[in-house]
């Protein structure tokens, strides 16, 4: 009785998960196609050949983009600079959050509320005078001009704050009393209780900033330093007409992040909601 | 919504007698605290509040790279809001973005929400299709642009092959002006999935006292529906209509992605039918070398975004009830 209730659910379910996935097998098949097979009639899901309908995926496309499109170089460009700037980011963030959330000192909450304020003000109004604060920096056109202006982030220190000042005292104050140091408790108390919230701002910000188009396409010039996103833009707009070409490319950018999310899959989704419902 | 203000201060320990007192521990702290912040604090200062107070500054002056700014007082906001020959797709380009908004935002939620409702009502494989229904949100805008655009290919692209089958006549989609938009509008619900997880946490919050009672008392799944789910759900519902009108009006990597052509020039797809207002910002700025009207265009969006959410906050209704 209850599977025939929930078997019309079941059916729309499925229906929107081929509409969510079915992007992304399409995406992958034509980047597996040969050229010759993938303009056809009746489009197929499958690296199928177009005369005969036999089984014939190929490597070739993913040969062109890496080798002669510069996909390889962005690829590690992007490895590196998420390498970078990920921990540096977290580690700063999350020193100044336990600050704001454990440490009194005087002037502290107007500086919190300050920083807030500034998080309200829509990126793109400060998108122009950051360029050119990179670019008074000698930053512009480096990958440095993408990982220092990158370097915290309000929202995490935010949300790293309200998960440091949720848990309990005590543990802190016994330690103080053996004589520890703030930055002892730091690393000893708070970082260890933490390690569910630092993951979830670790990976959505990996998430962030490998997917991120807009800074590097205002701060780089020089193809050789292009990050992932800006080499597969410059792809699709040089192979316009050739989606077998650009298909590899975007399965290059996608499969690294779909890869985490089925790795981390409970922490990123559970992370969305708390984060979402503290905001 | 909790003041995030409301700071727990350790209560301060009295020092007892017969203990060695601690020595200046509250100017220790200070010097500490101000240390720990002090990475974060160089970059709110150099990366946002400089460049906030600076973007105005720049707003009120004629600027390019080549020359230093120089003051021209509001011009640059006059010139745009009425000087249609100095910039004549302004306001096409707030049509276009408020277009968009009420296009995409509502279709957005109701998408999130159907959703939603629908991984809520099962137990077996609910984490599946949550994962599935969340794979297009991880996606760079670069790919997404990249794969919509071989989707939505007039002669063959997946899209027009699926709507065959249901007898609807090829689209150009892309190359519509009528079409743009509900193209557009179409993959931002395709990447609902943060919509969906944050309805979903909302419904988890419903108690479920509450729709035994309503079913005790005869209510069907539509009156449930419409008299506890939607009540219960309106300050989910409040915080994702506010979120993403502020987005949706600055939506910009994608239709840089969707509408740039191979000559390297962006113009906003077929008569400028995607030419979205941060895409035409971007475009003064990056392009036509006019960064002191893209710092104008910016703070005319500020003002805006501003006005549109302050009218939420009064007219909308944002409580449970």
């Amino acid at each position: 009785m209850r599977n025939v209730r929930l078997a019309p659910i079941y059916i729309a379910l499925i229906l929107l998960a081929a509409i969510s996935v079915v992007p992304f097998i399409w995406m992958l098949a034509t980047s597996f196609k040969h050229g010759h097979d993938v303009y056809t009639k009746v489009p197929s899901l499958l690296p199928l050949d177009r005369k005969t309908g036999e089984w014939a995926p190929t490597l070739e496309n993913y040969e062109y983009v890496f080798d002669l499109r510069g996909l390889g170089t962005a690829f590690l460009n992007s490895v590196w600079v998420c390498l970078i700037l990920i921990p540096a980011k977290l580690l700063i963030d999350a020193l100044a959050a336990y600050a704001f959330a454990r440490i009194p000192f005087p002037g502290r909450d107007k500086l919190f509320v300050l920083m807030l304020g500034g998080m309200m003000v829509p990126t793109i109004t400060l998108l122009v005078p950051r360029v050119f604060v990179t670019q008074e920096l000698g930053l512009f056109d480096s990958q440095w001009g993408l990982i220092v202006p990158n370097i915290a982030s309000v929202l995490d220190i935010f949300l790293l704050r309200q998960f440091f000042m949720s848990l309990p005292g005590e543990l802190e104050e016994a330690a103080r009393i053996d004589g520890a140091g703030r930055i002892q408790i730091f690393w000893r108390i708070i970082v260890p209780l933490s390690k569910p919230v630092l993951s979830v701002v670790t990976i959505t910000s990996f998430i962030f900033h490998w997917n991120d188009l807009v800074w590097p396409l205002v701060v780089l010039n020089d193809p050789e330093k292009y990050t992932l996103p800006l080499a597969l833009q410059q792809l699709a707009t040089a192979e316009a007409g050739r989606s077998y070409y650009i298909m590899a490319g975007a399965a290059v950018a996608v499969i690294p992040v779909i890869a985490v999310l089925l790795v981390f899959q409970r922490r990123i989704l559970q992370g969305i909601a708390f984060s979402g419902l503290k905001s | 919504m909790a003041n995030p203000v409301q700071a727990d201060r350790p209560a301060a320990t009295p020092d007892r007698p017969g203990r060695r007192p601690r020595p200046g521990f509250g100017r220790r702290d200070s010097i500490v605290g101000w240390l720990l912040i002090a990475p974060a604090l160089v970059y709110f200062v150099a990366f946002l509040l400089y460049p906030a107070v600076a973007a105005l500054y720049y707003s009120f002056t004629d600027w390019n790279l080549r020359s230093s700014p120089s003051w021209v007082g509001l011009a640059n906001y006059t010139d745009l809001l009425f000087d249609d020959v100095k910039y004549p797709h302004f306001w096409k380009s707030v049509q276009v973005s408020l277009m968009y908004t009420v296009v995409a935002v509502p279709l957005t939620l109701v998408a999130a929400l159907g959703q939603a409702l629908l991984v809520n009502a099962i137990r077996k494989g609910s984490n599946l299709f949550r994962l599935l229904l969340f794979l297009p949100v991880v996606t760079a805008e670069a790919a997404v642009g990249a794969i919509w655009r071989w989707l939505y290919d007039p002669q063959y692209g997946l899209i027009n092959v699926i709507l065959g089958w249901f007898g609807v006549p090829p689209q150009n989609w892309l190359n519509n002006p009528d079409l743009v938009i509900p193209a557009l509008a179409f993959i931002a619900a395709w990447q609902c999935g943060i919509s969906m997880i944050i309805y979903l946490a909302g419904l988890k919050g419903i108690p479920l006292s509450l729709r035994e009672a309503a079913i005790i008392d005869g209510a069907g799944p539509v009156q449930r529906f419409r008299k506890i789910i939607m009540p219960m759900l309106r300050p989910t519902t409040f915080y994702l209509l506010v979120t993403g009108v502020i987005a949706a009006l600055q939506v910009f990597g994608l239709v840089y992605v969707i509408f740039s052509a191979a000559n390297k020039s962006v113009t906003g797809g077929p008569e400028q039918a995607g030419l979205t207002y941060v895409l035409h910002l971007y475009l003064f700025a990056f392009r036509y070398d006019a960064m002191g009207a893209a710092c104008a265009m910016s703070f005319i969006l500020l003002v805006f975004i501003m006005i549109i959410t302050a009218l939420q906050f009064k007219f909308v209704k944002q409580e449970a009830a």
